[in-house]
Order: structure tokens, then C-alpha cells, then sequence
């Protein structure tokens, strides 16, 4: 340790040098890494230390995917077990919770996702980050971390305070969580199908560019405009196998497929969808890998 | 220039027979050297493979052959450990635009495997070492160039090692910042006691910056010295080069002074102030301008230049 700290006292005091130590102690290893990595991605796509503008949509957003939970839970809370809250209740199955919430999640995503890699591409920091212990697998597995964590902000904490809510006023809370115990487990896997697959899809794009606006466009046109093509032709040559052009909902349903009662207005089953999203999933997670293979100093 | 294997395990750097090929490009070809000591220069033109060599002490090329070891490490076993105890300091723009110098700061810390608390702590202290902690809150995209090259200079210190790598740091600095960055420097390795690796092509970083140098010519180690100041007053040879009647100024300076004729240069043998007097007599008696007295050996810019081809 140096000792090269001088300070001056009385009135006029001021700090003319800052001792500079020297650090002897453990250092973590890559998982310390990666999760730092992760931390400060996600933060920073969250507004996190940026100006207002930057925080306004990400906070909006999350109300809004909170939006339908706390409307049922105000009007139990008003109105007690009267018909009108039981059939909000029964309105909103938690297996419908994604679907309700499907354009938010999209929104959510495509504002997210672009910004945790692009900004990395276009300053050049991912030289400087593969010069310290990260390598290439590394840096991915903490951007696709900072994205599943603010990503399940709205696809399981909203249908998880449901959950937490509908107990509470329940006249038997306990009874209530024997009762349901099946929909905790259906509810998490549901959020982490829905969750996975667009951070992943949202990263795969975002990767191709260093333009955020770029990134943005380019995943709208890869999920959006497949699902309204998807709809219309499914529509109209009655072919329902079309339906799956529908990329969008792919995971959505494929994470109803976990709840009873399960329905596709085009017959389509859970499975395939899942088909479908793993797919989708697998191709994602090849174009980020042949993407950053070769990135290094 | 080969050193015993206890030699290289204590050496900061130690490089046995290493070479790397770029496709039909030699960018190293067989370099050995032991590099030890607080300053170390990277003397070399542009392509001479400054670059590729810090690339290889990172871990971040693979040499095609050859053994590398940094702080006792072999870089072929364990690049993680390397690079988490290495700083590096890379010549490009590369610093996060939207993020503050001490948010940068930490995160790096936390990178090179920092605990968090101890990451703000020292954010802190190293953002105060080069100069910016006033400045420390602000965004990156709001600095000068200046200002940037400190952030990153910081952030390759930030973590306490015990060698930190510098790649051009004065690249695209106007004169009062590139004399600020070679203060800095110059100030790891004399006060914070952090050894410093600094590739440069320009021989003045080197020679204000660095206690010893290595010159690479084409991929090949063509010299390794020391930086070692010429002062007027130091003993050894001189040569003189005077304008007007040469033969007169020669005998001017009679018996006493050894001289010779060496092309356009009077070759004076001795050296000291006694001999710079002598020449300085000579030359008002024999009525000749006197246009340059310097050592006769090589200066360190000489030989280096020659070195560097």
C-alpha cells in the first residue's frame, strides 16, 4: 500500500491526493464476471443511469404488464367475492396472462434487447471486454441473462402477484395455495418458455447490427410481419398449418400448453407450437454463436 | 537475450522462440526476450508486430510456436489468470459512450474479478490518479479525447496488477494531452509501482516514458536496451562540424586534443568539459562557426532507428 495521501488541515482543508492501494486480495472467477456483465447490461436497458426519457417506457411498459393483475386485485379488494370479481377472476386464467400481455412483452422485448448488444458493437467495447476474463461464451451467456431478468418482470412477476392476490383473498388462503399448487410450477415454466425465446430472438437480431434502429425494425419484421401474413393466407385458403407462420404467439402458446383447458382458435396443438418456438430458439442461439466465434481484440 | 527457465519464471514477460503467422504474413518470427524491469518499450514501425505481441501476452492470439509466459504464468494454460492480472489499455476508441467514467470503471473492475465493494473503492482512487475525479459522473460520450484515453487508461489500472499493457497511448493526442498521458505513465511504474508494457512507434514516448527498450524490425527482436539519457557533459568522443576553414580549426586545437578528420566531422578524441572548452577555443581562434558538437558514439535515437530499419 502506498502512502502517498497528503492532506492539509484546518478551514482551508483540501484533498491535494488520494492515497492509491494496492488490492492483494481474492479475485472471482468468470461466473463474478458474467454476472456483472448481466447486472449492469440490464440496468442500463432499464434506464438505470440515464435520463428520464430513457427509464419513461421501460417503467410504463412494466405498469401496463402489471395493469390486468392489479385491476382484478383492486376490484377483489373493493368489492369483495361478489359476481362481478369472480368472473374478472375466471376472465383472466393465469395461462392467459401472456396472451393478454403479448403486445407489451413485444414492445418490451424489442426496446430491451437491441440495447444490450448494439450499443457493445458500435463503441467497440466487446475488444475490451474479451481482453479481461470473459471469453465469447462468456459475454453471451451474460447478455442473454440481462435479458431474461428484466423480461421476466412482465411475463411472471405480473401473473405471480395474481397468484399472490387471488391467495390473500381467498377466504382460505391456504386452502387456496393447496389447492392451486400445480399453477406455480405451470406459471414459472410458462414465463421462462415466453421469456427465453424472445430474448434470444431479440439478441440473434440485435447481433447482426450495431444500429439499435436497425435491430428494432428487424426484429418487428421477423415476428411481426410473419404473423400477420400467417393470419391473413391461414385465413384465407382455410389452412390452418399457416397459422404457424405466426411467430409472435409461437411461445405464448406454447406456454398455455402447460395449463388445462388449453385451446387454439385453429386446432393447432400445444406441441407443435413448441416445436415451433424451440426451433426458433435453436436457430437464434446458432446465429449468436457463429456471430461472436470469431470476435476478439 | 535467452534467459534460464528461473529467470523466465520471475520475469514479467518472458518470450522463448515465438512466432506467428498471418497466412503468408510473418508477424512474429521466432521472438525470444525477458522482459523485467518498472518501464518497458515496444519500439516499432507500423506491421513491425507490436500489436500481435501484446495480443499474444494477453492470451488472445495463439502463437504457432513458442512458449509465453506473463507473471510467472504460461499464457497457453491459464490465459483467464493472465488477463485477470493483466491490465491492457488497447490503442483504439473502445470505451461504452452511453455509461459514466465511474460506472465504466467498476464494471471493468468487477470484470478483471474485483469484489464489488472493492471495485467502487478503487474506481475512485484510479479515476483520481489520472485526473478525473471531477469528472467521474459524467458520461464517456461527453469527453475529450484526452479525457477518454485517461478513462481507459484507468480502467486498465483499476484492478491493482502488477503489469499493465499499454497499446499507442498517445495515439490522437494534441501536444498538451499526449505530454499528460506520458506524465501519467511515466507515473505507474515511478510512484503506483505497476510495471508498464508500452508499444509505441514514436522513439520520444518511448525515451520519456521507459527505462529499457525492445525494437522490433519485421516480426524480430533487433534490439533490447536501455534508455539511458545522453548528457552533454558525459565523458567519450566527440564530433564536431564547423562551418569555414576546417584544417585551420584542427590545428587550433594543437597537440593537447586528439582529432581527426572523419568526413564532413572533426572526430575529438576525449571527452568532458575540458575537451568542450578546447573546442570552443578552437573554434573563436580559428574564426570557423560552430554548428554541431555531439557524442561520437551513436545516440539512442541513432541506434534505434537503425534498429527499427
Amino acid at each position: 500500500m502506498s502512502t502517498d495521501a497528503q492532506v492539509i488541515d484546518g478551514d482551508d482543508a483540501r484533498v491535494i491526493d488520494v492515497a492509491f492501494t494496492r488490492y492483494d486480495g481474492p479475485r472471482a472467477g468468470r461466473l463474478q464476471a458474467l454476472w456483472s456483465l448481466a447486472r449492469w447490461s440490464s440496468l442500463r436497458a432499464l434506464g438505470a443511469r440515464r435520463s428520464w426519457k430513457a427509464k419513461v417506457i421501460p417503467i410504463a411498459l412494466t405498469l401496463l404488464a402489471f395493469a390486468p393483475a392489479l385491476v382484478i386485485l383492486g376490484a377483489r379488494a373493493l368489492f369483495g367475492t361478489s359476481s362481478v370479481t369472480a368472473n374478472l377472476v375466471k376472465g383472466l386464467p393465469y395461462g392467459n396472462y401472456a396472451a393478454t400481455v403479448s403486445i407489451i412483452i413485444l414492445v418490451y422485448s424489442v426496446i430491451i434487447t437491441p440495447e444490450l448488444l448494439c450499443p457493445d458493437r458500435r463503441d467497440r467495447t466487446l475488444s475490451l471486454y474479451f481482453s479481461t476474463a470473459i471469453s465469447p461464451g462468456d459475454y453471451l451467456a451474460g447478455k442473454v441473462l440481462a435479458a431474461v431478468l428484466p423480461l421476466l418482470l412482465i411475463t411472471l412477476a405480473p401473473p405471480l402477484t395474481l397468484y399472490a392476490g387471488n391467495m390473500v383473498f381467498a377466504v382460505h388462503p391456504l386452502g387456496y395455495l393447496f389447492g392451486h399448487d400445480r399453477d406455480l410450477p405451470r406459471i414459472v415454466g410458462s414465463a421462462l418458455i415466453v421469456t427465453t425465446f424472445y430474448a434470444l430472438v431479440g439478441l440473434a437480431i440485435s447481433s447482426l447490427t450495431s444500429r439499435r434502429a436497425f435491430a428494432v425494425g428487424g426484429y418487428l419484421a421477423f415476428l411481426v410481419v410473419p404473423t400477420l401474413i400467417g393470419g391473413v393466407l391461414s385465413h384465407a385458403l382455410n389452412m390452418r398449418f399457416l397459422r404457424l407462420l405466426a411467430l409472435a404467439p409461437a411461445p405464448i402458446r406454447a406456454g398455455q400448453g402447460l395449463f388445462p383447458n388449453y385451446s387454439d382458435p385453429g386446432n393447432i396443438g400445444p406441441w407443435v407450437w413448441g416445436a415451433t418456438t424451440v426451433e426458433v430458439a435453436v436457430v437464434a442461439i446458432v446465429v449468436l454463436i457463429v456471430r461472436y466465434r470469431g470476435e476478439q481484440v | 537475450m535467452a534467459a534460464s527457465d528461473d529467470q523466465e519464471r520471475h520475469a514479467l514477460v518472458a518470450l522463448r522462440d515465438v512466432s506467428k503467422r498471418y497466412g503468408s504474413v510473418v508477424a512474429l518470427d521466432g521472438v525470444t526476450a525477458t522482459v523485467d524491469g518498472r518501464a518497458i518499450g515496444l519500439l516499432g514501425a507500423n506491421g513491425a508486430g507490436k500489436s500481435t505481441l501484446m495480443r499474444v501476452m494477453l492470451g488472445l492470439a495463439a502463437p504457432d510456436s513458442g512458449h509465453v509466459r506473463v507473471l510467472g504464468m504460461d499464457v497457453a494454460d491459464s490465459p483467464w489468470d493472465v488477463r485477470r492480472r493483466l491490465g491492457y489499455m488497447p490503442e483504439h476508441d473502445c470505451l461504452p459512450m452511453g455509461m459514466t467514467a465511474r460506472d465504466f470503471v467498476v464494471h471493468m473492475g468487477e470484470l478483471r474479478g474485483l469484489p464489488r465493494r472493492v471495485a467502487v473503492l478503487r474506481a475512485s482512487e484510479v479515476l483520481f490518479q489520472v485526473g478525473l475525479e471531477e469528472e467521474r459522473s459524467r458520461l464517456i460520450r461527453t469527453f475529450s479525447v484526452g479525457m477518454k484515453q485517461r478513462t481507459n487508461l484507468a480502467q486498465a489500472i483499476v484492478h491493482s496488477p502488477r503489469l499493465v499493457v499499454l497499446d499507442e497511448p498517445t495515439n490522437g493526442l494534441d501536444p498538451a494531452g499526449r505530454d499528460e498521458m506520458l506524465a501519467l505513465v511515466r507515473r505507474l511504474s515511478a510512484r503506483l509501482g505497476i510495471a508498464v508494457l508500452m508499444s509505441s512507434h514514436v522513439l520520444e514516448d518511448i525515451a520519456r516514458t521507459c527505462d529499457s527498450v525492445i525494437v522490433l524490425r519485421a516480426g524480430k527482436v533487433s534490439a533490447i536496451q536501455p534508455v539511458v539519457p545522453v548528457r552533454p557533459d558525459a565523458g567519450g568522443d566527440v564530433r564536431v562540424r564547423v562551418e569555414g576553414d576546417r584544417d585551420a580549426f584542427v590545428r587550433m586545437l594543437g597537440g593537447d586534443v586528439l582529432s581527426e578528420l572523419d568526413g564532413d566531422w572533426v572526430l575529438v578524441r576525449g571527452g568532458g568539459p575540458a575537451v568542450q572548452r578546447a573546442v570552443r577555443d578552437a573554434a573563436v581562434t580559428a574564426g570557423v562557426g560552430l554548428l554541431e558538437l555531439r557524442p561520437a558514439a551513436p545516440t539512442l535515437a541513432e541506434s534505434l532507428v537503425e534498429a527499427m530499419g
